[in-house]
């Protein structure tokens, strides 16, 4: 199949993109284009208008502040911050989740924000922008704005942004002293989206758990954050009763739906092993015997 | 249809712009409608019929370009997007009648039957040696995991891109012997 | 760098050895034609409008809009193209079948998601759909019939009118005394089992660029098509619809026509007269009183062949694969030769993947009752089988459901001495897509009955491989046959290959390791499949699938050396990656003393090539189109050795030929080069013209023959905690006859057994409960990949065969063990809880399910 036809604008600046949003009243951003033109190769959708934002400067920056904390501009591929030293460093869950996106050839051309921007359920960066709290940068004629991860994915392919708003950095705030996180996902093949898949973060403090963040992926229309197995592990020590009763609480409390690839009981099951298992490898991290 | 004035480039829709690339090596001016995947433009612009489409949508590799040294699925950029960048395609891989090493290793070990899905081999497995010349087999097969053979059942793929690895190094060996025997 | 050397120099002893492949240097290279990269100048594009219901009416359809959009420059829709085509007619015409007359586009009523309503023809494929998305089409959806449970049932709505219900076939065959057998067992053991839709899914979709030439009117079809004969015979078939009087003027006015069609029907009658009075005559006369209509399109198809102006002329150059998929004849093919003829101009039409998934072709789902006797120590006597196919809307033509059921029955004992064995088979009609072989056609007949001999094992407690061994044909009952008819002899090595697998399996140290992994909770399991295929089978093998079918596969080969010494072989064989360009010149060569570059292969051109309709499939490239270019070649031989004893005045028993040079044995300095004989020969003979010598030989199919045969073992370990599956080891032990080449042979056999691994653990060609495609994208159909399949390790015996005929098949085997292989393993491995699997596709919920972890939805 062959893309529908539509208008292509390169602007050179934020300001003539802003432009041309408010020009066209079916616009499309573009950075990597790996979201967006699968789905006009298959013409599930028809923009009148593509903005493709790569040739804007200043987008494809990763900075770090003097407080440790991450931001990733908008035109940053995946395989910079695969490849980021800072990223390890300052945003590891991010380093770690990278090379589950895809295969390598789509890394080189998708973008972490354009990733976070389309909200897939199925896709690894808002789950892991839930669970380690980030914050998305929106900018607009109005002015800059900022949005908590947590009020970002409001449904399938839905977020926060409004019709004027260019998502143009995410910011992943410095990890304090015994943070500790895994990414785990099974996918049916190598690369495909995830089954299921789940980013945990977990704050320790005197070998308590102090906070607690387990975000999923591929289990509802929006990454989701389990907010009743986190309550469980807080102020517990960590051990494996008390992670499988985490698992035991994400079971019965996520409500995805099936597919061609899985049942719903299958994800609420493998959702349970995956806490079981994120929450194990991210204590093993710490050096905390269980 | 292009209008460059305010400082971007804006087409039309339904509209054409002119794109400017290195192809293998050879600098090329192409006018394209901006709807036009960039394997579009490869393979019917610039003839070049050895880069193949699989899917359209990504997922089956046998697009798989070098750009700028990376690989990328044509299928999945707009020819509009590769607008000052230089792009290898399989027919950038020989030279003359030479096969590059990764060809010569594939014949070698036998590693393709009808062959559609090689470009995106070929490609994938030039970017994988350049990045890690000697990948274990499990970075192989993780590396290969992003384009499909029907034919093959990958065997013969894996102890091509093998193959490869040898016929490098023993070229690059030669050329430390002959440089080590020219400097003595 | 020896080898290379060999490879030019000519010293004969090719066959046997990894000859590199000849094919590489363009595929490697970027410069290999496959039919999407021919575009000839002015080309059009077409696209279709294909239906998004399952089962609906057509009300109404409006084109105006699309017609008058910017760039298009036909559009046709199924009414119109059923006033200039004529609809497929079937080919496998079994008594008590119903096969249905359809046309390239649905006019009246689509039949399942993705059937072809009409086609835009436009400058490119682009402004196609665009113009496709301005059809305004009126559906009223009909009740759709989504399964063989719906099928059955008598309130489903019918799908073809004229048949009585969605039953489309229903045949029982018994051999020897089944009843007695069954009563005088000690156990009957009986087990359904399931298959779900799989898809071909060659890398390269299919394909069809109608040429038109602008000045003489000359069309030249370019197409991905494993038979480019029978395309070519079924275009002129279906794209001509003169009325009869005219066809019979010019048919009767051109004499030249009248006589050679006399001719080669006095010639074929009388070879095959006695095979074909056996043939399809009573399904025909059964079509032609189920559906009169039948009648008048065959005379008006006969009529128009006959007295068609001129045939097209079909060529295919490379392509990307095809597993069965593009051996058919395709709807699409039909609609765009008649429109680029009707329009005058030059049209390609490139499925793209979500087309191919959809209406690109569907295979192997099928439901069968296996019920086996068998005495307390494990030796099985009787088997009864009910076996229903899911065609879905529309047979594959040629070869459809009536057909491979007629192979899975043929098939169905399997290597095993059954005393009596009974067969149901029923086709059913559901409104999914288009159902056609795929790699070993009837490879869920291995499948259901390498499970049941496990079932059988496990219920009397005894082990896979004693009730195999047990039960298996040896040399020691040689000559037998088949219950079902086909001749037994030793190529039907399979316990040969059953021993040698036990040998290489390591079966203690296995058990050892299961038993420390069930200590740490881990889940291992180990499968083995044995059985016997056709390829080509013995001379009595297709008439057992079908009297009469024999006839129709003969395989020519013809041998050429020109004026200018150059040697070239002629085949109707039509290569899809299966190597023929190097095998056939190891073949060749061997018998001609060349070396492998001076061999040229001609192929896939109808103006070239031998007629002959089935073009490459079925295992047939090796034994039976390999067979015919070694008669060939040897044949040449002869010809040029006598020709060049008169020169070198010397007996032709004492001439041999080396290195390209003909000389009295011990003396090659005084020898001549091809091309010095051929020119003497055209010299001696002018009207030898171009070619100095020509020889034409064909293989018999009801000739010589054999088996291929093999045993696969699987080990699998499972992981109960998240249902996946892996594979640590994979063995195969196989027995094809000499082998050709060993790399390609081993790639063969891989291939298939990756492709079989899909079928159980990836691969699903997914419905939903109303008959809508839910997996028509590459994210939901998944292929494996380089990480899914993991390491084969292929064994060979080269069990000699008695006849002349050295070379067995290989190209479907793979496919056929490893579905059996590992849910085999994936039963043994599971076998602690009590699971019997049954069923072929077992993603993980589907596992954790079985094993009692989870509850289904």
């Amino acid at each position: 199949m062959k893309s529908p036809a539509f208008a292509y604008a390169r602007p050179e600046s934020l300001d003539e993109a802003f432009q041309l949003l408010a020009e066209h009243e079916d616009a499309k951003i573009m950075a990597g284009g790996q979201s967006l033109l699968p789905v006009l190769a298959l013409r599930l959708g028809s923009p009148e208008l593509i903005v493709d934002i790569s040739r804007i400067s200043g987008l494809d920056t990763i900075d770090v502040d003097a407080d440790g904390n991450l931001t990733i501009g908008a035109m940053v591929r995946h395989s910079a911050v695969e490849e980021s030293d800072d990223v390890a460093v300052f945003a590891p869950l991010v380093a770690e989740a990278a090379p589950y996106i895809g295969h390598r050839a789509i890394r080189n051309r998708g973008t972490t924000v354009g990733s976070i921007a389309h909200a897939d359920p199925a896709a690894e960066m808002p789950a892991v922008c839930l669970a380690t709290d980030a914050v998305m940068i929106a900018q607009s004629p109005r002015g800059r704005r900022e949005i908590p991860a947590a009020e970002f994915f409001v449904g399938f392919l839905e977020t926060a942004l409004e019709a004027d708003e260019i998502l143009i950095a995410v910011r992943f705030p410095a990890v304090p002293v015994g943070t500790t996180g895994s990414v785990v996902e099974l996918s049916r093949r190598h690369g495909d989206y995830a089954l299921v898949g789940l980013a945990t973060r977990l704050l320790v403090a005197n070998e308590v758990i102090t906070d607690a963040a387990l975000a999923f992926l591929s289990v509802g229309p929006t990454a989701v954050r389990v907010s009743e197995a986190e309550a469980v592990l807080v102020g517990e020590r960590p051990s494996a009763e008390l992670f499988n009763e985490a698992a035991r609480v994400v079971s019965a409390t996520l409500q995805p739906a099936a597919d061609v690839h899985a049942s719903a009981n299958y994800r609420k099951h493998l959702a349970g092993v995956l806490t079981r298992r994120g929450l194990a490898r991210a204590i093993a991290r710490l050096d905390v015997s269980i | 249809m292009t209008d460059s004035t305010s400082q971007g480039v804006r087409v039309a829709i339904g509209g054409s712009t002119q794109i400017r690339c290195v192809v293998n090596g050879e600098a090329v001016i192409i006018e394209t409608e901006v709807r036009r995947s960039l394997s579009d433009v490869i393979r019917q612009e610039l003839g070049l019929t050895g880069t193949h489409l699989g899917c359209e949508h990504g997922v089956c590799g046998a697009c798989t370009v070098l750009l700028d040294g990376e690989p990328v699925r044509s299928c999945l950029m707009l020819g509009v997007q590769a607008d000052g960048t230089e792009i290898t395609t399989i027919e950038g891989l020989a030279d003359g009648d030479i096969y590059h090493p990764v060809q010569q290793a594939m014949h070698d070990s036998h590693g393709f039957q009808c062959a559609f899905c090689a470009p995106g081999f070929l490609m994938t497995t030039v970017a994988l040696l350049e990045r890690n010349p000697h990948p274990s087999e499990e970075e192989i097969r993780n590396e290969l995991s992003g384009n499909l053979c029907r034919c093959t059942g990958y065997q013969s793929i894996i102890d091509g891109v093998t193959q490869a690895v040898v016929l490098i190094d023993a070229a690059d060996n030669a050329i430390t012997n002959a440089t080590e025997a020219g400097n003595g | 760098m020896v080898e290379q050397s060999k490879q030019t120099s000519g010293l004969g002893g090719f066959v046997g050895t990894s000859v590199k492949r000849v094919e590489d240097r363009r595929l490697l290279t970027g410069t290999g034609q496959f039919v999407a990269d021919v575009l000839p100048k002015d080309c059009l594009h077409a696209a279709f409008l294909r239906s998004p219901y399952p089962h609906a009416n057509i009300v109404r359809i409006d084109t105006a809009a699309a017609r008058a959009h910017k760039g298009v420059v036909t559009v046709v829709t199924g009414a119109e193209l059923e006033q200039i085509t004529n609809p497929f007619l079937p080919f496998s015409m079994l008594p008590d079948l119903y096969t249905p007359l359809y046309y390239g586009l649905s006019s009246e009523r689509v039949r399942m998601v993705g059937d072809p309503v009409a086609i835009v023809v436009a400058v490119s494929r682009a402004v196609a759909e665009d113009a496709l998305e301005l059809i305004e089409v009126d559906y009223e959806a009909l009740p759709p019939v989504a399964s063989i449970e719906q099928a059955l049932r008598p309130t489903s709505e019918p799908i073809w009118p004229k048949a009585k219900g969605n039953l489309l076939y229903d045949h029982t065959d018994s051999f020897g005394e089944v009843a007695d057998v069954f009563a005088k067992a000690d156990h009957v053991f009986t087990e359904t089992f399931t298959c779900p839709r799989q898809s071909n899914q060659p890398m390269e979709t299919r394909g069809t660029l109608v040429e038109v030439d602008p000045v003489t009117g000359e069309v030249t079809v370019r197409s991905a098509t494993q038979s480019p004969h029978m395309l070519r015979w079924m275009m002129a078939a279906f794209t001509e619809r003169q009325g009869p009087i005219k066809s019979l003027r010019r048919f009767l006015g051109d004499s030249e026509r009248r006589s050679g069609f006399a001719a080669g029907a006095k010639a074929f009658v009388g070879e095959k007269g006695d095979a074909l009075k056996d043939g399809d005559n009573a399904g025909m006369i059964h079509q032609i009183k189920t559906d009169p209509a039948m009648l008048r399109h065959l005379g008006r198809t006969l009529m128009g062949v006959t007295g068609k102006d001129r045939y097209v002329t079909v060529v295919a150059d490379d392509i990307g694969g095809g597993f069965g998929a593009k051996g058919s004849v395709a709807r699409e093919d039909i609609v765009v030769g008649a429109v680029a003829m009707a329009i005058g101009r030059s049209v390609t039409w490139i499925e793209d993947r979500v087309e191919n998934l959809t209406d690109g072709g569907q295979a192997r789902e099928e439901e069968m009752t296996l019920s086996i006797a068998a005495d307390a120590d494990g030796t099985v006597r009787g088997l009864k089988v009910d076996l229903t196919i899911d065609q879905g809307a529309y047979p594959g033509v040629p070869i459809g459901a009536a057909m491979i059921s007629r192979m899975m029955q043929v098939m169905q004992p399997g290597s095993y001495r059954f005393e009596a064995f009974e067969q149901r088979s029923r086709i059913v009609a559901t409104n999914k897509g288009k159902y056609v072989p795929y790699r070993g056609p009837w490879a869920n007949e291995t499948w259901a009955r390498e499970r049941m001999m496990n079932i059988v094992a496990r219920r009397l407690g005894i082990s896979q491989t004693e009730i195999r061994r047990k039960n298996m044909y040896g040399d020691e009952h040689y000559p037998a046959a088949m219950l079902t008819g086909p001749t037994l002899d030793v190529t039907m090595s399979v316990r040969k290959t059953l021993d040698r697998a036990i040998e290489l399996a390591d079966i203690e140290g296995f058990e050892a390791a299961r038993a420390t992994a069930a200590a740490n909770g881990r889940h291992l399991g180990i499968g083995f499949a044995s059985y016997h295929e056709a390829a080509p089978g013995p001379p009595n093998y297709w008439d057992c699938i079908n009297p009469g079918t024999s006839a129709l596969l003969d395989q020519p080969a013809r041998a050429t050396i020109g004026a200018d010494g150059k040697v070239k072989i002629w085949t109707s064989q039509m290569p899809h990656g299966q190597s023929h360009q190097t095998t056939y010149a190891q073949i060749a060569a061997d018998q001609l003393g060349v070396g492998i570059d001076d061999i040229e292969l001609i192929y896939g051109n109808t103006a070239k090539t031998p007629f002959e309709l089935a073009g490459t499939g079925g295992s047939r490239g090796g034994p039976v189109g390999g067979g015919a270019v070694r008669k060939a070649g040897r044949s040449l031989r002869k010809e040029l050795i006598d020709f060049s004893a008169n020169l070198l005045e010397a007996n032709p028993d004492d001439i041999t030929i080396a290195d390209g040079v003909i000389h009295v044995a011990g003396v090659p300095a005084k020898g001549l080069t091809f091309a010095e004989v051929a020119a003497k020969a055209v010299q001696h003979d002018p009207s030898r013209g171009d070619l100095a010598f020509d020889v034409n030989e064909t293989y018999l199919s009801a000739g010589d023959g054999g088996w291929s045969v093999a045993t696969h073992v699987c080990w699998v370990e499972v992981d109960l905690e998240t249902g996946f599956v892996s594979i640590p080891r994979y063995l195969v032990v196989e027995d094809c006859g000499p082998i050709i080449n060993p790399a390609i042979v081993d790639g063969q056999v891989r291939g298939g057994v990756a492709q079989g691994i899909g079928a159980v653990l990836y691969e699903k060609s997914a419905y939903d409960e109303d008959a809508n495609l839910q997996a028509t994208t590459y994210m939901d159909y998944l292929i494996p990949t380089a990480t899914e399949i993991p390491v084969i390790e292929v064994e060979h015996i080269e069990t000699l065969s008695p006849g002349e005929n050295d070379f067995r098949g290989v190209g479907e085997g793979g496919m056929l063990g490893a579905p059996a292989a590992l849910t085999n393993a994936i039963d043994d491995a599971l076998a602690s809880r009590g699971v019997f699997i049954t069923e072929q596709y077992l993603p993980p919920y589907r596992i954790l399910e079985l094993a009692g972890v989870i509850d289904p939805d």
